[in-house]
C-alpha cells in the first residue's frame, strides 16, 4: 500500500465539514421537534410509543366479499391489493369520512389478479385486543368502521 | 477537523458504489416498491415538505415510469464505477424522489436514512478504482458521512423514544413489543407473547445499544466487529419477531468495513475491472 494521501482543498474541507454540521442539525432537528412530513430528515419515531400494560391494541384490516361469494381478508401488501396494511392505517379516518377511498383496492386487486374473484363489498374492520397486565387477555372485538359496495 | 476527513482507502468507495447501487435496485423491487402504484392511484398521495417546497408533480404513470428507467440505467451504470459523477448525480435525487413518493401516503418509514445520505456523499468523491489503496480525505469524509447517518438511525431512534414519552425513560419497561406482535403476528413473535418480562429485556438491551451506538464512531479492529455483529443481531432479531428487517440501513454497515481488502482475495476480476476503468481512447481500433 502506498502512503500518499489526497487531501482536500481548504474551501473542500469547509463546505464538508459545513455538510456534516447542517445534516446532523437538521436530522436532530427533526427528531427532537420535527414529524414525519419532514422526511428524510423527520424523527425515527417507528416503534417509539411507550405502550401501557393494560392498553387496548387495534389492528386494522379490509374485509372483502366476492363476486364468487366467499368473504376474504385483503392482502394489504404491495404484491395483494398494492397498498400496505400501515397505509390504510395512516388513512383510517379519511377512509371514513369518505369510503369510495377503497374503491382504489378494489380495482388495484382486480388489475394485479385478473383471474381471481373480484372484489364486490368491501368493509374496513378494527379488531382491539386488550393487555392485562402486559398480557394477551382473551379474543379481540372487531367492529366495521366503513363499507364501500365496489363500482365497476 | 481532520475527525471528518479520515483517510480511506479509495477503493472502499468503488466497492461501496458497487454494493449501494445494486442495492437501489433491489430496494426499488422489494423494499420502496409501491412508487409505480401512486402514479396510477394519485389519490392516494399526500405530498410530503420536500415535495412541496420543491413544488415536485404529483405522480403519474409517466413520471413514475421515467424514474423507474433512469434509476435502472444509472444504478448499473454507477454500479461499474463508470461517470461516476454523471451517474451519481442522478441517483441520488432520482431515488431520493422515488423514496418521498413512496412515503407520501401518510405512512414514512425510518430505514432509508443511511443509504439517502450514501447516494448523496458518494458521487463527491470523483474516480475510484477497485485497487487504488491511496488514501484520500474526500473519500474519507464520504464513508463518514455513510456512518453517521447509520450511527444517527440508531441514536435519534433512541432519542424519539425519549421525546415520545413526554422526555421520559419509560419505553424499555412499556408494553411495545406487546403492541407489536399482536399487530404483527407471527410464528415467532406469538411464542413470545407469554413471556413479558423477556420482551422488556429484548427492549432494555435495544434501547441501550441505540444510545451507545455513537461510540461505533470511535471503535476500531475486534470492537467495531462486535458491535457490528451486535446490530445486525438486532435487525436479525427484529426480522424474526417483527418482520422489520431494516436492510436499507444494514447494507450502509459495510461503510465500517474495510472493503478495500477485498482487492487481495479477487486480485484478478479486480485488475480487471479496474482495466475498464480507463478512460476510452479517442480513437478505437476493432
Amino acid at each position: 500500500m502506498t502512503t500518499e494521501v489526497v487531501r482536500a482543498g481548504k474551501w473542500g474541507r469547509v463546505v464538508r465539514l459545513g455538510v456534516v454540521v447542517t445534516g446532523l442539525g437538521m436530522v436532530i432537528h427533526g427528531t427532537v421537534r420535527g414529524t414525519d412530513d419532514l422526511w428524510p430528515f423527520g424523527p425515527m419515531s417507528q416503534y417509539a410509543m411507550s405502550i401501557p400494560s393494560n392498553a387496548s391494541i387495534d389492528s386494522i384490516r379490509v374485509v372483502a366479499r366476492t363476486d364468487a361469494g366467499t368473504t376474504v381478508d385483503v392482502p394489504l401488501d404491495t404484491n395483494g391489493a398494492g397498498i400496505r396494511r400501515a397505509e390504510i392505517e395512516a388513512r383510517t379516518s379519511a377512509i371514513m369520512g369518505d369510503p369510495s377511498l377503497l374503491q382504489s383496492v378494489a380495482d388495484d386487486w382486480a388489475r394485479k389478479h385478473p383471474d381471481k374473484p373480484k372484489y364486490v363489498r368491501l368493509e374496513l374492520v378494527r379488531d382491539t385486543t386488550t393487555l392485562a397486565h402486559g398480557r394477551v387477555s382473551g379474543r379481540p372485538a372487531s367492529k366495521v368502521l366503513a363499507v364501500w359496495q365496489v363500482q365497476k | 477537523m481532520s475527525w471528518f476527513l479520515p483517510p480511506v482507502a479509495i477503493a472502499r468507495i468503488a466497492w461501496l458504489r458497487t454494493i449501494l447501487y445494486l442495492f437501489v435496485i433491489l430496494d426499488i423491487h422489494l423494499f420502496v416498491n409501491d412508487t409505480r402504484l401512486k402514479g396510477r392511484s394519485p389519490e392516494l398521495y399526500q405530498p410530503l415538505f420536500l415535495a412541496r417546497l420543491l413544488d415536485l408533480p404529483r405522480p403519474s404513470v409517466p413520471l413514475t415510469n421515467t424514474l423507474y428507467v433512469v434509476l435502472i440505467v444509472a444504478c448499473l451504470v454507477g454500479a461499474t464505477n463508470r461517470l461516476p459523477r454523471l451517474a451519481g448525480w442522478t441517483v441520488a435525487p432520482a431515488f431520493t424522489w422515488w423514496v418521498l413518493i413512496g412515503m407520501s401516503d401518510g405512512k414514512v418509514d425510518h430505514d432509508h436514512l443511511a443509504l439517502v445520505v450514501a447516494l448523496w456523499v458518494l458521487p463527491t468523491a470523483g474516480q475510484a478504482r477497485y485497487d487504488d489503496l491511496r488514501t484520500s480525505e474526500i473519500a474519507g469524509w464520504a464513508v463518514k458521512c455513510i456512518q453517521l447517518a447509520v450511527v444517527s438511525t440508531y441514536a435519534l431512534s433512541a432519542l424519539a423514544k425519549i421525546r415520545s414519552a413526554g422526555w421520559a425513560f419509560t419505553w424499555p419497561t412499556s408494553s411495545v413489543l406487546t403492541w407489536a406482535i399482536v399487530r404483527r403476528p407471527n410464528p415467532v413473535g406469538e411464542r413470545l407473547l407469554d413471556y413479558p418480562w423477556l420482551l422488556h429485556i429484548l427492549q432494555w438491551v435495544g434501547f441501550i445499544g441505540e444510545l451507545l451506538s455513537p461510540a461505533v464512531l470511535w471503535l476500531k479492529g475486534r470492537w467495531l466487529l462486535l458491535a457490528a455483529l451486535f446490530f445486525l443481531g438486532f435487525h436479525a432479531a427484529n426480522t424474526a419477531m417483527l418482520g422489520i428487517h431494516f436492510l436499507p440501513t444494514v447494507v450502509c454497515w459495510l461503510a465500517f468495513a474495510p472493503l478495500e481488502r477485498l482487492g487481495k482475495f479477487v486480485t484478478l476480476p479486480a485488475k480487471a475491472i479496474s482495466r475498464r476503468e480507463e478512460p476510452p481512447l479517442p480513437v478505437r481500433s476493432s
